[in-house]
């Protein structure tokens, strides 16, 4: 891994930016709403700027982990405090940035307790950004946990439908991931006896025996994989969706279940790629079940926030696939399609939020006709469909076409099987946009408004997202490919052969021990 | 090294040509949604530039010895590239043609034919959407392109169909289209990774050229997956009960993608893969056979029918059947020409329909026959025309397109295939000609005409003249076979040109002139019962009017099988299974504390008791140690 | 040392046993703190002991925090009682636990 120290300390800026905005708004008078609102825009919209500042000025001809900075911490127990981006976490910086500003325009109008919800929120963002630029493994997990636990509030005191009961499923769930994360870095920091957490001197050849890989990369698969809605360990995610408001939600599906995906990209296959070849097979049973399932539940689903949450499980499944095939086509659709899924799913819950808010039931039997009284809030809401269903030239196609190309190198079988979800996924996302947009509309929903002008700017600059990397997909494959390819050529080079062929003997051994 | 790079400047026309309705479609969706005028303004010379840089081309490489392409890298990924281009010969340049021309007539028609509705700008956005997708299809040079932009035009299709989205039955027909299409698309989509993966390419033209050398298996596999993906564009069997839904959108969108052009993609997909699927037999066999079977099926269905435009959603099904069968015999330029002369004489058909529907308000074609459809004089004319072009009747285009088709299933391997073929004949001049009468000579008819006339007269005025234009083309497209012919195969693709036996030449004429006798005897007589040799036989016309219950097979398929059977299993499983072994561990964690939790429930001398035990037991255990 | 070391002990051992027994058994409060004061006494008894067997000091030391800290505590514990006694009108621990007994209508509150 090699690091090119920063210029100017942006990542820490970007950082401290979000605390000092969540120590402002602490200290803001109870009352001061507006203030509020205006201090978490502002910080948003920094940060924003900041993540596509960053994006912009990421080297391509470089590579590598590039702004990186390295601070003291604890030398006595070897922590160190290293922040350091590369071709993945650009635009997981970027992603993060988008829903962000997006999640707070979203909540504008909020009236409850804004105070402690936009603090809540900040502190959440600040724990992902965070978690994206850390290399230290000690703040990984710390900035993971930090995530976490203001989830919980936010569901419980601003949620919904059986929030007490989804608040704490996904709470526990999701502690238990990181109980099984805690183990996997002790477990390595001791076994490598180097004495320190750094990833980039952890991340050296030869640091851990295949055994330790295998053990810690397993732990690492489950933990995250808990957080990325790796089958069967998703039902945490549905009900918390279905729980969280509108910005949680889409914060939660957006930029939290990436955080599980990039943990065990970064912490799992950085540090245990030999742990990685061993599992991959069975990360790619488990995605693609994730796939089918995902989508044969959506079809049963009657709420909205449902479908989308079991079509996010579904979505998830495709860049668990993309990691399981080991290949740099299968990589860069994973990792374009975390990004591209967080932009998708952010624009549905923020149309669907809409909606609820007008109609108050989210039943899809109850609504229909929307179209009609709120054209532009359902044109969001359409053209969020049309990408999670993959259509050509918006965003999620490019990532889908790249995994399902790797897949299909390396695991032909279950690369057909997830294709043909294909047909599910338009069968039953088309199937809601039917029942909530189109038909006939009931006489009591004339009153209703459709996004006012203000309030389509978040929906505006997702929909802007989605478009421009359909259109421009190269835009951010050629970041996404500076981290991909040594990362494969160092997998390779470590196994003496491509992944694929590696795969065919891993089968064939076991193909062997049958009867 | 099949191919030569396509000169600066016909690159340009051709990019123009595709880049200009995207423009149209982007300016229209962001800035022209409450400006109606303005909308189809800018939509129109979007198509209308389309359509010259197109005609330029053709123009300009009339006379091709090797096809041009041109690409650049649009995106790589390391092990992988997707290049964007262009790729000019004759199929591309006609297609290309075909396309902007008679996207370019519908707009102007439904400048008229849309006025006055509320979604008139989105009308003209998503008519721009199909324009560049469709145009970039045709040019494409890949593959991948291909697929992107036939997954493109599939998507304006569903927006289009649903347009009166107030309508549920719209709406749905939309989702159904696209679904089915989607089922087809993802073969397709199989078929074409199978090249990439382990054929390494999916350049047409490298294709086309090197298909040899692949092994047979891959290429008959990758083929009949591919012609899945066409099945499901060209509403072929068994996947073809999406198009006759489709009639729900407006009659020009119906005119444009559901006959002329977007549903003729599967055509021009195989047409553009012809010597590729020449090297599998069997791949060809599956095509004369699926097309043989949706031609005959369709006909059958469109006999019985009494929606006008349903009606001519099946006679499309079924030419487009007609058009594979030939293609799937050998005969590169009958399919094809087929394709250019039935994009004329279909689209006259649904416009004409669209303005009787329009004036008399009603899909029946037995309630426009007696609300007074024949006064409307021109358009009944040209309908006829397109009638006589359908049949295949000289001198009209449909004659010199089908003769060369019969030609080319005469000298196919069995007779079969030229027998179904006579059969298809027969019937489409029977269900035309049907269609036909019952409008133009009906029983009674109500005192009064037609209600008013769509839009102010200038509109109506230029709704005509598109009709004429079309109903002019058709008459003199026949005598252009030759030139066309020469243009589709004097380069690169290699299809010798079918010569079928003398009797071919009679037959087939005779059969279609012995239908529309059949048809005046059913229902052009003045004391003709009106009811078909089909609808005399109940179970028969049921089987017919229910189109041979594939409808039922595909909602038992997907109602019963996946929503009510798979999806519910997994439903079940979910809430049965996983929530079951969660609610079980987390219940197990949960009494475990509840039993730690009894040893301080007690009284506090209880309490103080177990703290004594403990440290006496702890010291016990300490000093063994 | 004239007290041999084990008898010291064994009066110290004793001593805890009888106020674990009284703590353990008896149901007044006033005789639960008497046993708990007897323990205190009885490690008191051995830290000194202990001190004086090992020649150290903070035996003794100990010995005379463990007064204080039992003086405060009885206090405590006692005006604790007396509270109690005034609230419920009992000292039975188990009638106060559970919450079985009558409050006294005029001191609620």
């Amino acid at each position: 891994m090699e690091l090119h120290a920063a210029q100017f300390p942006f990542l820490s800026t970007l950082l401290l930016f979000c605390i000092a905005s969540l120590g402002l708004v602490l200290v803001l008078p109870k009352n001061s709403n507006t203030a509020v609102k205006w201090v978490s825009a502002v910080c948003s919209g920094a940060t924003l700027a900041l993540a596509l500042f960053l994006f912009a000025a990421y080297d391509r001809e470089l590579g590598g982990m590039q702004f990186v900075e390295q601070y003291r911490w604890i030398p006595a127990l070897g922590i160190s405090c290293i922040h350091g981006i590369d071709g993945f976490a650009a635009p997981m910086l970027l992603l993060t940035g988008i829903v962000f500003f997006t999640g707070v325009l979203t909540m504008w109008h909020l009236k409850h307790r804004v105070k402690e919800f936009f603090a809540l929120f900040i502190l959440l963002v600040t724990g992902v950004y965070g978690m994206f630029m850390a290399l230290d493994l000690f703040f990984i997990f710390v900035w993971f946990d930090v995530s976490l636990l203001p989830m919980y509030l936010l569901i419980v005191i601003w949620g919904s439908t059986l929030r007490e009961y989804g608040a704490m499923k996904l709470t526990l769930y999701l502690l238990f991931g990181s109980a099984l994360i805690l183990p996997g870095i002790v477990y390595l920091v001791s076994v490598s006896g180097l004495d320190t957490f750094s990833l980039p001197a952890l991340a050296q050849k030869g640091v851990f025996s295949g055994f330790e890989q295998k053990v810690a990369f397993f732990l690492f698969y489950v933990g995250f994989g808990i957080l990325a809605g790796v089958w069967p360990f998703h039902t945490w995610s549905p009900p918390g969706h279905v729980a969280a408001p509108t910005a949680v939600s889409m914060l939660h599906a957006g930029v939290l279940m990436k955080i599980g995906a990039f943990g065990i990209l970064r912490v799992g296959m950085f540090l245990c790629p030999q742990g990685w070849v061993h599992w991959a097979p069975l990360m790619a049973v488990l995605a693609t079940i994730g796939i089918v399932y995902g989508a044969l539940v959506g079809l049963r689903q009657t709420d909205l926030k449902f479908v989308i949450g079991y079509s996010s499980v579904s979505h998830m499944g495709i860049v668990g696939l993309g990691f399981a095939t080991m290949t740099v086509d299968g990589i860069n659709g994973a990792v374009f399609q975390m990004f591209a899924h967080g932009v998708m799913t952010a624009l549905f819950f923020s149309a669907v939020g809409h909606f609820y808010d007008q109609t108050h039931t989210r039943q899809i039997g109850e609504l229909g006709g929307l179209c009609r009284v709120m054209p532009v809030a359902g044109s969001y809401f359409i053209l969020a469909a049309l990408a999670g269903i993959g259509v050509p030239c918006l965003a999620s196609f490019w990532a889908e076409l790249l995994v399902f190309i790797g897949a299909f190198r390396v695991y032909p079988v279950l690369a057909i099987i997830s294709l043909g979800v294909l047909v599910i996924n338009a069968l039953f996302i088309l199937r809601v946009v039917e029942k909530t947009c189109f038909g006939p509309m009931a006489v009591h929903w004339a009153h209703l408004q459709d996004v006012t002008f203000g309030m389509a700017i978040p929906r505006a600059v997702l929909a802007a997202a989605i478009v421009i990397f359909g259109l421009m997909p190269f835009l951010m494959y050629e970041v996404i490919q500076t981290a991909t390819i040594p990362l494969i050529n160092g997998l390779n080079s470590l196994a003496g052969q491509t992944a694929a062929d590696s795969i065919n003997t891993l089968l064939s051994q076991w193909m062997s021990r049958l009867p | 090294m099949f191919s030569k790079p396509v000169p600066a400047d016909s690159l340009y026309l051709a990019w123009a040509a595709a880049v200009f309705p995207l423009a149209a479609f982007g300016i229209i969706m962001i800035f022209l949604r409450r400006l109606p005028k303005a909308a189809a303004g800018v939509s129109l010379s979007a198509i209308a530039v389309s359509l010259v840089c197109a005609v330029c081309l053709l123009a300009r490489h009339w006379h091709l010895e090797m096809p041009l392409e041109s690409t650049v890298q649009w995106m790589a990924s390391s092990d992988f590239e997707i290049p964007v281009g262009v790729l000019i010969d004759g199929l591309s340049l006609l297609m290309l043609v075909i396309v902007s021309g008679i996207a370019f007539l519908v707009q102007l028609y439904s400048i008229g034919y849309m006025a006055g509705d509320p979604g008139y700008a989105r009308y003209f956005g998503f008519m721009s959407l199909f324009a560049w997708a469709m145009t970039s299809l045709v040019l494409a040079p890949n593959i991948l392109q291909l697929f992107i932009f036939w997954e493109l035009v599939g998507l304006s299709s569903y927006l289009l169909i649903g347009f009166w989205y107030e309508k549920l039955s719209a709406s749905q027909a939309g989702k159904k289209a696209f679904v089915m299409t989607r089922a087809g698309d993802t073969l397709f989509f199989c078929g074409w990774l199978i090249l990439l993966v382990w054929g390494g390419t999916v350049s047409i033209l490298d294709l086309n050229h090197s298909a040899h050398s692949l092994s047979q298996a891959m290429v008959t596999a990758s083929a009949l997956l591919v012609f899945g993906g066409i099945a499901g564009k060209s509403a072929q069997f068994p996947l073809m009960t999406w198009l006759p839904d489709a009639m729900e959108g407006p009659a020009p969108v119906s005119a444009l993608l559901h006959s002329a052009t977007m549903v003729a993609a599967g055509v021009f997909l195989l047409g553009r893969l012809f010597p590729f699927f020449s090297q599998s037999d069997a791949a060809m066999t599956v095509c004369l056979f699926i097309g043989f079977v949706s031609m005959l099926l369709s006909a059958t269905m469109a006999m019985v029918s009494r929606d006008i435009k349903q009606v001519w959603a099946y006679s499309t099904v079924s030419q487009l059947g007609f058009m594979i069968m030939a293609l799937g015999a050998g005969g590169y330029a009958a399919g094809i020409f087929h394709l250019t002369t039935h994009a004329g004489f279909k689209a006259l058909l649904f416009l004409c329909a669209g303005m009787l529907i329009h004036a008399c308000e009603t899909n029946d074609m037995f309630e426009i026959g007696q609300a007074g459809g024949r006064r409307m004089k021109l358009t009944v004319l040209c309908m006829t025309i397109g009638a006589l072009a359908l049949s295949g009747i000289w001198p009209f285009s449909g004659f010199f397109s089908k003769e060369e088709i019969m030609a080319a299933l005469a000298a196919a391997n069995s007779p079969v295939w030229y027998i179904g073929g006579l059969a298809g004949v027969f019937l489409t001049a029977y269900y035309s000609f049907r269609l036909i009468f019952v409008i133009l000579l009906p029983g009674s008819t109500k005192a009064h005409g037609p209600g008013s006339q769509s839009g102010p007269e200038h509109a109506r005025a230029v709704m005509h003249a598109v009709l004429v234009i079309l109903a002019v083309i058709t008459l003199v497209m026949g005598f252009f076979a030759e030139s066309l012919q020469n243009l589709l195969t004097g380069q690169g693709v290699n299809a010798p040109g079918v010569h079928g036996p003398f009797p071919a030449k009679v037959v087939s004429p005779v059969l279609a002139i012995a239908g529309i006798v059949v048809a005046w005897l059913e229902f052009g007589r003045k004391d003709s019962a009106r009811i078909g040799f089909a609808g005399r036989i109940s179970p028969v016309a049921r089987l017919f009017g229910q189109r041979w219950y594939l409808d039922h097979a595909y909602g038992w398929l997907v109602g019963r099988i996946l929503d009510r059977g798979i999806a519910e299993g997994c439903q079940q499983n979910e809430n049965r299974v996983i929530e079951k072994i969660l609610h079980t561990v987390a219940g197990s964690v949960t009494a475990c504390g509840r039993a730690a939790a009894g040893w301080h429930r007690a009284m506090i001398q209880s309490k103080l008791m177990v703290v004594f035990a403990v440290v006496f037991g702890l010291t016990l255990i300490l000093l063994a140690a | 040392m004239i007290v041999p070391y084990t008898h010291v002990m064994l009066l110290g051992g004793v001593l805890f046993l009888l106020g674990m027994i009284c703590t353990l058994t008896r149901r007044n409060l006033i005789m639960i703190i008497l046993g708990l004061e007897i323990m205190l006494n009885a490690a008191a008894i051995t830290f000194v002991g202990a001190g004086l067997h090992l020649q150290q000091i903070e035996g003794q030391a100990i010995a005379l925090f463990i007064l204080a800290v039992a003086a405060a505590e009885v206090s405590v514990g006692l005006a604790l009682v007396v509270c109690i006694y005034r609230q419920t009108g009992t000292v039975d621990p188990q009638c106060i636990e559970g919450n079985k007994c009558q409050l006294k209508p005029d001191q609620t509150g």
